[in-house]
């Protein structure tokens, strides 16, 4: 009979692992979590499994309700707007715009924040407490108005608006970054292996950025709950995605006129933003009380 | 105090002058010409212009340009809207009351239903009511506000026909303008329909307050749980307990106003989420506010009056942020003078 332990020997799971562990303990942090993975999934396969094309027309199946009611016809299950766009299939690829992009989004401010973040965590002095202060102030103009400013720059339109989002999310991975390096900077673990020699760059890949990169995912999906209502909420003003482009928010923007005679077509991609922010939030809400749990013990 | 008021004074002005920098560097990112830009003069000819760029000083270097700037800021000449050519600012002096008494009237009605909601979750902590209020404040701060906007109207103001649903005031009231706030104003005129005018007002501010305050008051749930725990935890309210008060007393005479400042010191910094909400609310519901007037400007790519928004928001949101400072240090004498505390 095979034996796994030879020695009782111990282990010492990476900060992740043991992030993982506490994180899967709530049972609706796992559903929350299960939901996210669906939404990247049908981000990425938006393509293949869609029945329609996201801007073919069916003329004659103009405001169709959703299929649960009289009118409705199953193979539009979600109805039809009033160019005859099957709405299940504009939601579907609307994932990709609106969820996959909030993903690129914060993927790409995470990296930039957290480069200046850790560099500036190795300045100090008038440097540092300019950069400390000049990030107070971004951080303290509304987002949305910062946003529609480098929109105004840049233009309007779906690109312009992701560029305007990942500049104003970098400000907060800074802070966050500046804040843990310098915490863990303090403690004697990261002493121990400078007396050993090691250089700031390799303190910084070894020993510090494992034990902060909780930290950061948590600062992420706070992020790309944010950008998913930026992007969906210019896309709404006229500022993001054209209209043509299924994008959630303008969607709801498009069935606005419309949301008397055919209220699905503004409350179904209102359901889906909802949906998405709530996913996106509950993993959140996990890894934070993982982090708490943590702490704790 | 005075070191206190000083270091809040000096930030103050460290602020101030990277907003008028990024403000100044504005309009040469902005598409078209600069001078144009900082002044909004679209049909100037040529002979106003040149006189512009010797007020402007544009053939000196950029720093002195910069002063010159900051003078004309600071005698309030923010230059000419270029869609509608009246003074920038004229049109935010019309629009910002009724911002204030938007997102005032939304952030008092965060804060007392939020903090009561979380003081509660906090006693019943890790139970019935808990977890119903933590549910309310996940789904609160999720959902996207201009989708909650526009279902309000369709249910309260079309299905049910109770509220109305745009403007700040019935077109048959005619108000003088005072201060700009609606309400205060109505109070003050000697209309004789003062007291119908009041009650039009409060039925147009209804469905936009509620809207504006659903995301803060989620946050102060939040807020408040976790202050209310936090001094739950502490060996003072022990100490009472050990002291045979009962629970009631406990929680209001001891754990309640301790909790309560440290809510109190976080309000500052959800005002500018409270803005960002309001600035979409007011699009919705045609509330005649400076949001709404901003995202005008952008569509009709008024950069002059994107620069003055930019200045009057920010700050008017740096003024609210030390006005909380100043309240919170008034009530914690921790937080003014070390040498009160342990």
């Amino acid at each position: 009979m095979a034996r796994d332990k030879i020695y009782s020997e111990e282990e010492f799971p990476t900060p992740l692992m043991q992030l993982w562990h506490n994180f899967k303990q709530p049972p609706v942090v796992i559903i929350g979590f299960g939901c996210f993975l669906f939404l990247i999934v049908l981000a990425v396969l938006a393509n293949v499994i869609t029945p329609y094309s996201s801007v073919e027309n069916h003329l004659d199946h103009l405001l169709l309700p959703p299929a649960w009611s009289d009118e409705g016809d199953v193979s539009f299950l979600l109805g039809t707007d009033n160019l005859g766009r099957d709405m299940l299939s504009r939601l579907m690829h609307g994932t990709s715009l609106t969820f996959g992009l909030s993903i690129i989004v914060v993927i790409a401010s995470l990296a930039i924040g957290v480069v200046i973040g850790s560099l500036s965590a190795l300045t100090s002095g008038i440097k540092s407490s300019f950069l400390n202060h000049f990030l107070d102030v971004i951080l303290s103009i509304p987002s949305l108005l910062l946003a529609i400013i480098i929109v105004a720059i840049l233009g309007p339109g779906l690109e312009n608006t992701l560029w305007a989002i990942i500049m104003v999310l970098i400000p907060q991975f800074i802070h966050i970054t500046r804040n843990a390096v310098k915490e863990e900077f303090a403690k004697d673990y990261v002493l121990a292996s400078r007396l050993d020699g090691a250089s700031s760059i390799r303190i910084l890949r070894y020993s510090i950025f494992p034990n902060i990169i909780e930290k950061l995912i948590s600062q992420a999906t706070l992020a790309q709950s944010a950008a998913i209502l930026d992007i969906a909420a210019l896309g709404f003003l006229g500022l993001g995605a054209p209209i043509p482009m299924p994008e959630w928010g303008a969607m709801l923007a498009n069935g606005i006129d419309l949301f008397y005679i055919a209220p699905w077509t503004v409350y179904l991609p209102g359901l889906a933003i909802l949906f998405s922010v709530i996913a996106t939030n509950l993993v959140g809400e996990g890894m934070r009380h993982a982090l708490k749990v943590r702490k704790e013990n | 105090m005075l070191i206190f008021t000083l270091r809040r004074f000096n930030l103050f002005v460290f602020t101030m002058l990277l907003l008028t920098i990024l403000s100044f560097s504005l309009s040469f990112l902005f598409p078209g010409d600069q001078l144009v830009n900082l002044t909004g003069q679209v049909n100037a000819s040529p002979e106003q212009l040149a006189i512009l760029s010797d007020k402007y000083q544009q053939n000196t270097n950029i720093v002195s340009q910069y002063f010159s700037y900051l003078t004309h800021l600071f005698h309030g000449e923010m230059g000419y809207s270029m869609t509608s050519h009246l003074p920038i600012a004229t049109e935010i002096l019309n629009r910002l009351p009724a911002t204030i008494e938007l997102t005032s009237v939304a952030l008092l009605v965060a804060m007392f239903v939020g903090i009561p909601m979380g003081f509660c979750a906090a006693i019943y902590h890790r139970k019935v009511p808990d977890n119903l209020i933590l549910t309310f404040a996940m789904i609160g701060y999720s959902i996207p506000i201009f989708w909650l906007g526009i279902l309000a109207i369709l249910v309260f103001s079309i299905q049910l026909g109770w509220l109305p649903s745009a403007g700040q005031i019935s077109l048959l009231f005619e108000i003088e303008y005072v201060t700009g706030l609606q309400l205060i104003d109505i109070l003050l005129s000697d209309s004789e329909y003062k007291w119908q005018a009041f009650q039009d007002a409060t039925r147009h501010l209804i469905l936009p307050v509620i809207v504006v305050a659903l995301a803060p008051a989620t946050i102060f749930v939040r807020l408040a749980r976790s202050a209310m725990l936090e001094v739950l935890d502490t060996h003072y309210i022990k100490a009472a307990n050990a002291k045979g008060l009962t629970f009631s007393q406990i929680i209001y005479r001891h754990a309640m106003r301790n909790a309560i400042i440290k809510v109190i010191r976080d309000v500052g910094l959800q005002f500018a989420n409270l803005i960002t909400i309001a600035m979409v609310t007011e699009v919705i519901f045609s509330w005649p506010g400076i949001g709404r007037w901003l995202i005008e400007s952008i569509y009709q790519r008024d950069y002059t009056a994107i620069q003055g928004g930019l200045i009057v928001l920010s700050s008017f949101i740096f003024i609210v942020h030390i006005v909380t400072d100043f309240v919170y240090a008034a009530l914690n004498p921790l937080a003014r003078e070390p040498q009160h505390g342990a």
